[in-house]
């Protein structure tokens, strides 16, 4: 987007006065400052923004201490199943179109059901390549994909990093509970 | 044992050279440990300083089961671990380096780092008692003994002269790392420390009139009996605080070594333990700077100023008094250094011309004013505390005065450009509507059109 006339903030700073050229009074309130935040955060104290992660984690405060707000933290995907267990997926192939990373791919075959012409034969997300922007949970038209609040995922291969659709049902079935559709 | 290996032994095991033995042993390794750890604190403070937390992870407990209780411990393992990955590392030197600087600079950076400590007077005088040396029965005679590695009575210029020499370090290194950043890295501290070696002298030399001597120990008596010079002389400390900063390469000064600018300065090339060394003479340095400025402008040893407290004024000779300085001396050195730690969290790196400017147009013609103005009081006679605060004020306020009829540089000046939608040349239209027709399909008002005022 270019940049628009409103867009466009015009800052003039006042020249500094004779007190302020001399710089070594502003320094020593800089001084006041750095040393005031080195004390309020000792050891953890009231400034201090740590959240130690592996005993505390994010799920453990509300959004304004910085924890996580569930319905709209970007975590690893899911893919939904519907009222009989089967991919709720049709297959449409608008994730892939959106997808700005290119890490999903599907191979869609004819369903084996009634109710829909087509369904994901493979299914395929490779998590080390997404960047987790959620623009396939909006794309998608039957909310079959959502990004949930799992963000701790580990593997020892690349290979292992690329879920497959078996791997992505089974996170519905962890996070179900968690996040509900 | 023969007699005549007797008689040298007696001659050269004089109480002043066990003493001053005993020093150096202690403090270099006093200094190393320290110089680990201080790596250690300025991690933690510069996090408590951005609200974080620092290393805390690392305990004693080396993955053992059996040690779990030594686990945490505030993360004081961490300069272990650190030392033990420098020493593990590869010893890497890249293709093309000239290999036998290379391998010289880390050397010729830490042998002077560690030389300067050797005339801080860190004890005072004791008053030894004779003893006889066991196993080879040598009587040593008791008696007044500097607690210090060498007392020469021109520690001060020895000083001055050791840590000039540190530069030369860098300098070796940057040239020989066979890489341009290194190469500017080490230019920069040369260029910096000639610079800088003039106002550290100056400021140095307002001090020394008023002690008229050069011996370490003799300028703590000094300010023992008037008051210390940070007291008769802040125009000069402040001064001489800069200087060290800048000859330590610290922050705001650390130019050398601007990552942001130089990859990582003039240690760029070098690895493992090499590194290791670069890394503990910044830190020694810093430590040397420290104990100069508490030397020369905090009263050295003494806890208090103006009160002569039975314990540390260089009248107390005893073991006991000894010990106490030494812990106020210490404790002096990691404030000094803890308060560098502030600064370096406070103030942003200068600018390199502004680093130089600074230098020639500021902090040398004042210290000059200074050391003119302290020579004119020394001739009126007034020398005591409260002559030399006015002065020092008078001179202030002249600096703040003057400073009106100074001309004003715009180095930083907002400067018009041909073709920027944000400073345009006067005159010229600048247009900024996208050029993709997709863009202006969308919105066809979007663009604007700054023009130049």
């Amino acid at each position: 987007m270019a940049i628009r006339d409103e867009d466009i903030l015009t800052i003039t700073v006042d020249p500094m006065n004779r007190f302020e050229r001399v710089f070594l009074p502003e320094v020593v309130k800089g001084f006041g400052t750095t040393i005031r935040h080195m004390f309020t955060s000792w050891g953890q104290g009231r400034t201090s923004r740590t959240i130690q992660y592996p005993e505390q984690r994010r799920e453990h405060y509300k959004p304004e201490d910085g924890g996580m707000e569930p319905s709209t933290f970007r975590g690893v995907h899911r893919l939904n199943r519907d009222e009989d267990g089967r991919v709720k997926c049709v297959a449409c192939m608008m994730c892939p179109t959106i997808c700005p990373a290119n890490c999903i791919h599907i191979t869609a075959a004819e369903s084996p059901w009634d109710d829909r012409e087509k369904y994901p034969a493979k299914f395929e997300i490779d998590e080390l390549r997404c960047i987790f922007c959620g623009m396939c949970e909006e794309a998608c038209p039957v909310d079959a994909i959502e990004l949930t609040t799992e963000y701790d995922i580990v593997g020892l291969s690349r290979q292992e990093m690329v879920f497959d659709k078996n791997k992505l049902l089974e996170v519905y079935d962890v996070t179900i509970d968690r996040k509900p559709m | 044992m023969p007699e005549f290996i007797t008689a040298q032994l007696e001659s050269l095991l004089t109480a002043q050279f066990i003493v001053s033995v005993v020093t150096i042993l202690l403090v270099v390794h006093v200094i190393l440990l320290t110089v680990a750890y201080l790596i250690y604190v300025e991690r933690k403070l510069s996090a408590y300083i951005q609200d974080r937390l620092g290393p805390n992870r690392v305990g004693f407990d080396f993955g053992l089961p059996f040690l779990s209780f030594l686990k945490g411990c505030l993360g004081l393992g961490q300069p272990l671990a650190d030392g033990l990955k420098f020493l593990l590392k590869e010893d890497y030197a890249p293709s093309r380096v000239d290999k036998a600087l290379f391998t010289l600079a880390p050397i010729i950076i830490i042998v002077p780092a560690l030389m300067g400590f050797v005339i801080i007077p860190w004890g005072g005088v004791w008053d030894m008692p004779g003893f006889t040396i066991p196993i080879i029965g040598i009587d040593v005679a008791g008696g007044p003994v500097h607690v210090t590695g060498a007392a020469v009575n021109v520690g001060i210029i020895y000083l001055l002269a050791i840590a000039s020499l540190g530069v030369y370090g860098v300098t070796l290194g940057g040239w020989a790392s066979n890489s341009k950043f290194s190469f500017i890295g080490g230019l920069r501290a040369t260029a910096q420390m000639i610079s800088y070696e003039i106002p550290l002298g100056l400021s140095l030399l307002a001090a020394l009139l008023l002690t008229g001597t050069v011996m370490p120990e003799g300028i703590i008596r000094y300010q023992a009996d008037n008051g210390w010079l940070i007291f008769s002389q802040p125009v000069a400390a402040v001064i001489f605080f800069m200087a060290i900063l800048a000859e330590a390469n610290r922050a705001p000064f650390d130019n050398a070594e601007a990552e942001q600018e130089l990859v990582g300065g003039y240690h760029t090339e070098y690895s493992s333990m090499r590194f290791a060394l670069f890394f503990l003479a910044e830190y020694a340095h810093m430590v040397t700077s420290s104990a100069f400025f508490a030397l020369m402008f905090l009263g050295g040893y003494q806890l208090l100023p103006f009160v002569g407290d039975p314990l540390t004024s260089p009248g107390a000779v005893s073991f006991w008094a000894v010990l106490a300085k030494f812990g106020v001396f210490m404790g002096k050195v990691v404030l000094l250094i803890a308060f560098m730690m502030v600064i370096r969290w406070t103030l942003p790196r200068l600018r390199y011309d502004q680093v130089m400017t600074l230098a020639w147009q500021s902090v040398i013609p004042i210290s000059l004013i200074v050391v003119v103005a302290t020579a004119v009081m020394i001739y009126l006679g007034h020398t005591g505390v409260l002559p030399m605060l006015g002065l020092n004020l008078v001179i202030v306020l002249g600096i703040l005065v003057a400073q009106a009829f100074m001309p004003v540089t715009n180095t930083n000046a907002k400067l018009p450009l041909y073709g920027s939608r944000f400073n345009p040349v006067p005159g010229e239209f600048v247009n900024t509507r996208p050029t993709d027709p997709t863009a202006l399909e969308d919105r066809p008002e979007q663009g604007t059109a700054p023009r130049a005022v």
